[in-house]
């Protein structure tokens, strides 16, 4: 199966403006590969690089060194963005549009032409269940129907690789499983899902392979299984892999 | 014992109107801005002056169509006044000169930018100089005291606007606010006797304007010599006009008193004398 | 170029969804009602006067849009975090700084054709003619001159953290240029060194946005700006629009977003 994101030797720095500050170190020569058709969990605790290396793949913040690349195009060049869908994990849109109008807006940044544009609306204003409101200016939104149309907007080119930093962060059950539904469809499709979080229990029960970092490095990357062997599960491997000491366990 | 808030506020307002109504009278004596008796006297105070100097050095723009020099073009005020034009003479090849403020472009951006800029001295003409009232309008509201917008906006409404009954009113506030001014009455006779034919009135006004000049100190006779000339001289001409050479010769003399030009003037009496002499004779009066 | 339509067709929404320019063309419109409506000596026919006030207007208005506008661009979208969603779709830093100036620059102009608009029906009422060409060449110079502000509003708004200090120092240095370019120059002859030398310098460098001042043609009735000079005006303030935009690229290209 071909890569569809890849880095290699990705190493990020952050220099800080002030004189004889050390150099924070964010990623350290990660290597990573997501292969076509597969949900990928990536996980790490906070501060691990888990928002970097998104940042990086995104073309947020150019690397220090090393090479990311999505559908093997290097992630500097916009067209590397052509076929993907990113949800960021605090959705913010602009406010005096309405939803309508701003899924037509990106629309038009992927260069959909105007029926397919008005079709593919549509039907996601009903997937998230958004066509009552769907005239409203966003900023009359809850933070649930922000997070609706932050779905939608990342399904507008109905991409090949999803990117989700956190999806079901902040949301409530019935949020978390309509997100889980989501996932769960596009693999059905085919489609690749990258994406980030803390609820491993999720973790466990949709991805195919997962990625742990902490540090800034790559710790371990399999299937689920294959990094729960000899836990109880995902999260207790999590926990020692991450060199996690309990304080009440001796 | 908790405060009510509404009672709280009762007693506030309360106490704030008895405040006021005790220190109201104490506060007509603090500030004099309210006692101008004149909206942009109360606003303005006395920067009024400032802003009534600037609206009238307007009018004298919108005279030469925007053709004007600038504050770096360091013209002194003496060159840019439109006093001239309003005394009735026409611009003189030096007064042409000192207004060409523009001179030679200093570099290309200089010589490119005057496209955009107006490089043509022009001056109103064919009753578009009503565009200059507005500015004279305001600047006398703003400064009642500044002779100088009356007189030039009587002058180019009786002469250039054939608007002599709107140039009475105006020279006649103008007096209102500056009592028994020389050269506002000098302005009144000139409508009288050029646009009226009343000689009569015409008369009664300067001769009140000598007079008044005459009542003046030395230092103020001093600054106003011209005026007194200009009043004198014009009695002269209306007497000549009347045929009564005697009274012309009197105030030809008392204008040889001031004037620069003594000798132009005695060329001028010179002549009177003579038709005099061809007249039956008559006393003349004495009018000073 | 669809991309920046559409980035420019946002800018565009959100002009006409905020009261600024509303509120702008509302106190335009009634200042110079009210000046119009002032009566010197019974003379309804005066109108420079008014064409003056209400120029003035307009073009302080104009500059208060464009450059609270444009100041406002990609510091909000840092700000409220529109910019990641923005920038994870195939679209360049390059054409967001394209996108965001041509929706300013066309939110100008429309608030611009606004503005004359309702000055040919006041001075028209007056006057009784319309030297539309006039007007017309007036309008454009004056889009052209804010094409150049745009563009430097955009650069200042990649450098400067706060849209007001972004929208300060901008009013200041295009107050400052319409009030002195002309005589900089002049001021800079009479000054020591080496004083002479950097105002001189500045005058070179700077662009030169005083030309593009036509009120005075309109105002005195002084016809039309000869059409060769017109045309180089124009591409000059294309030329130094070029500058900005490229220098607000160059900048905003490498400048990581997330701190």
């Amino acid at each position: 199966m071909s890569a569809i994101l890849q880095t290699q030797k990705l190493r990020v720095e952050y220099r800080s403006r002030e004189l004889r500050q050390p150099v924070k170190v964010a990623l350290q020569g990660l290597d990573l590969e997501v292969r076509a058709g597969e949900v990928f969990g990536f996980l790490g605790p906070n501060g691990a690089g888990k928002t970097t290396t998104m940042n990086v793949l995104l073309g947020f913040i150019p690397p220090t060194s090393g090479t990311a690349s999505l559908f093997g195009i290097d992630v500097r060049q916009p067209i590397a963005r052509q076929r993907i869908g990113y949800l960021p994990e605090l959705t913010y849109y602009y406010k005096f549009l309405t939803a309508e109008e701003l899924l037509r807006f990106y629309a038009k940044i992927f260069g959909l032409p105007r029926a397919e544009a008005d079709s593919r609306i549509e039907k996601l204003l009903k997937l998230v269940e958004l066509e009552a409101a769907a005239k409203r200016p966003i900023k009359s939104y809850s933070k649930g129907m922000q997070q609706r149309i932050g779905i939608a907007q990342s399904l507008i080119n109905n991409p090949d690789l999803l990117i989700l930093d956190e999806p079901t962060s902040g949301l409530d059950p019935l949020g978390r499983m309509k997100v889980r539904e989501i996932i769960q469809r596009l693999k059905n499709e085919g489609k690749t899902v990258f994406f980030s979080s803390h609820e491993l229990g999720e973790v466990e029960t949709i991805c195919d392979r997962v990625a742990i970092v902490h540090q800034g490095e790559l710790k371990a990357v399999g299937t689920v299984a294959e990094i729960s062997t000899g836990h109880e599960n995902l999260e207790k491997a999590f926990l020692r892999i991450v060199g996690f000491q309990s304080a009440t366990t001796p | 014992m908790k405060l009510s808030p509404l009672l709280a506020l009762v007693a506030l307002l309360a106490l704030a109107f008895t405040l006021a109504t005790g220190l109201a009278s104490r506060a007509d004596r603090w500030s004099r801005r309210d006692q101008s008796g004149n909206l942009f006297g109360m606003l303005f105070g006395d920067g009024r002056k400032l802003f009534a100097n600037q609206f009238f050095t307007m009018a004298d723009v919108y005279f030469h169509s925007g053709y004007y020099p600038s504050v770096f073009d360091q013209k002194s005020a003496a060159e840019k006044e439109i006093i001239s034009a309003s005394h009735g003479k026409k611009e003189t090849e030096d007064d042409e000169k000192n207004e060409d403020f523009l001179g030679k472009p200093k570099d290309w951006i200089d010589a490119f930018g005057r496209h955009f800029r107006i490089t043509q001295h022009t001056h109103l003409e064919n009753h578009t100089e009503r565009e200059i009232l507005p500015w004279l309008r305001l600047a006398a509201d703003l400064d009642p005291q500044k002779i100088e917008t009356f007189t030039v906006g009587a002058f180019f409404l009786r002469e250039h606007l054939n608007r002599p009954d709107q140039a009475e009113a105006f020279l006649r506030e103008g007096l209102r606010n500056n009592p028994a001014n020389c050269e506002i009455l000098f302005e009144l006779g000139r409508i009288y006797h050029e646009s009226n034919h009343d000689r009569a009135r015409a008369r009664n006004v300067w001769e009140l304007g000598v007079k008044k000049f005459l009542a003046l100190t030395p230092e103020q006779m001093k600054d106003d010599k011209l005026i007194f000339e200009e009043l004198v001289v014009n009695l002269a001409h209306l007497e000549e006009e009347a045929g009564n050479y005697g009274p012309a010769i009197n105030w030809l003399h008392a204008a040889q008193t001031v004037s620069p030009n003594p000798a132009g003037l005695q060329t001028q009496i010179d002549d009177l004398q003579k038709k005099l002499t061809a007249q039956v004779p008559v006393v003349p009066a004495k009018l000073y | 170029m669809n991309k920046i339509f559409a980035l420019a067709g946002v800018v565009i929404k959100e002009l006409y969804r905020r009261k600024d320019f509303y509120v702008l063309f509302v106190l335009t419109a009634l200042l110079t009602l009210a000046a119009a409506a002032m009566n010197f000596f019974h003379d309804d026919k005066i109108v420079r006067y008014v064409k003056d006030i209400c120029l003035l207007l307009i073009w302080v208005s104009a500059l208060l849009v464009a450059i609270v506008t444009t100041a406002r661009q990609i510091p909000a979208e840092r700000e409220a975090r529109t910019i990641f969603p923005l920038l994870a779709k195939p679209v360049s830093r390059g054409q967001v700084i394209a996108g965001k100036f041509l929706g300013c620059w066309l939110a100008t102009g429309v608030a611009l054709f606004v503005f004359y608009f309702f000055f040919a029906i006041i001075t028209g009422s007056r006057e009784q003619i319309w030297p539309l060409m006039v007007y017309l060449q007036a309008l454009w110079m004056q889009w052209a001159m804010l094409a150049v502000v745009i563009a430097m509003v955009l650069l200042g708004s990649i450098y400067f953290a706060a849209p007001s200090s972004t929208i300060t120092i901008c009013f200041i240095v295009v107050a400052g240029i319409l009030g002195l370019g002309t005589h900089l120059h002049t001021v800079a002859l009479q000054q020591p060194e080496p004083m002479q030398t950097v105002l001189t310098l500045v005058y070179y460098l700077m662009p030169h946005l005083e030309w593009y001042d036509l009120r005075d043609f309109v105002v005195y009735d002084m016809g039309l700006v000869s059409w060769p000079a017109f045309v180089l005006a124009t591409l000059y303030a294309a030329v130094w629009t070029g500058i900005f935009l490229l220098l607000a690229w160059f900048g905003f290209r490498r400048k990581n977003l997330t701190t």
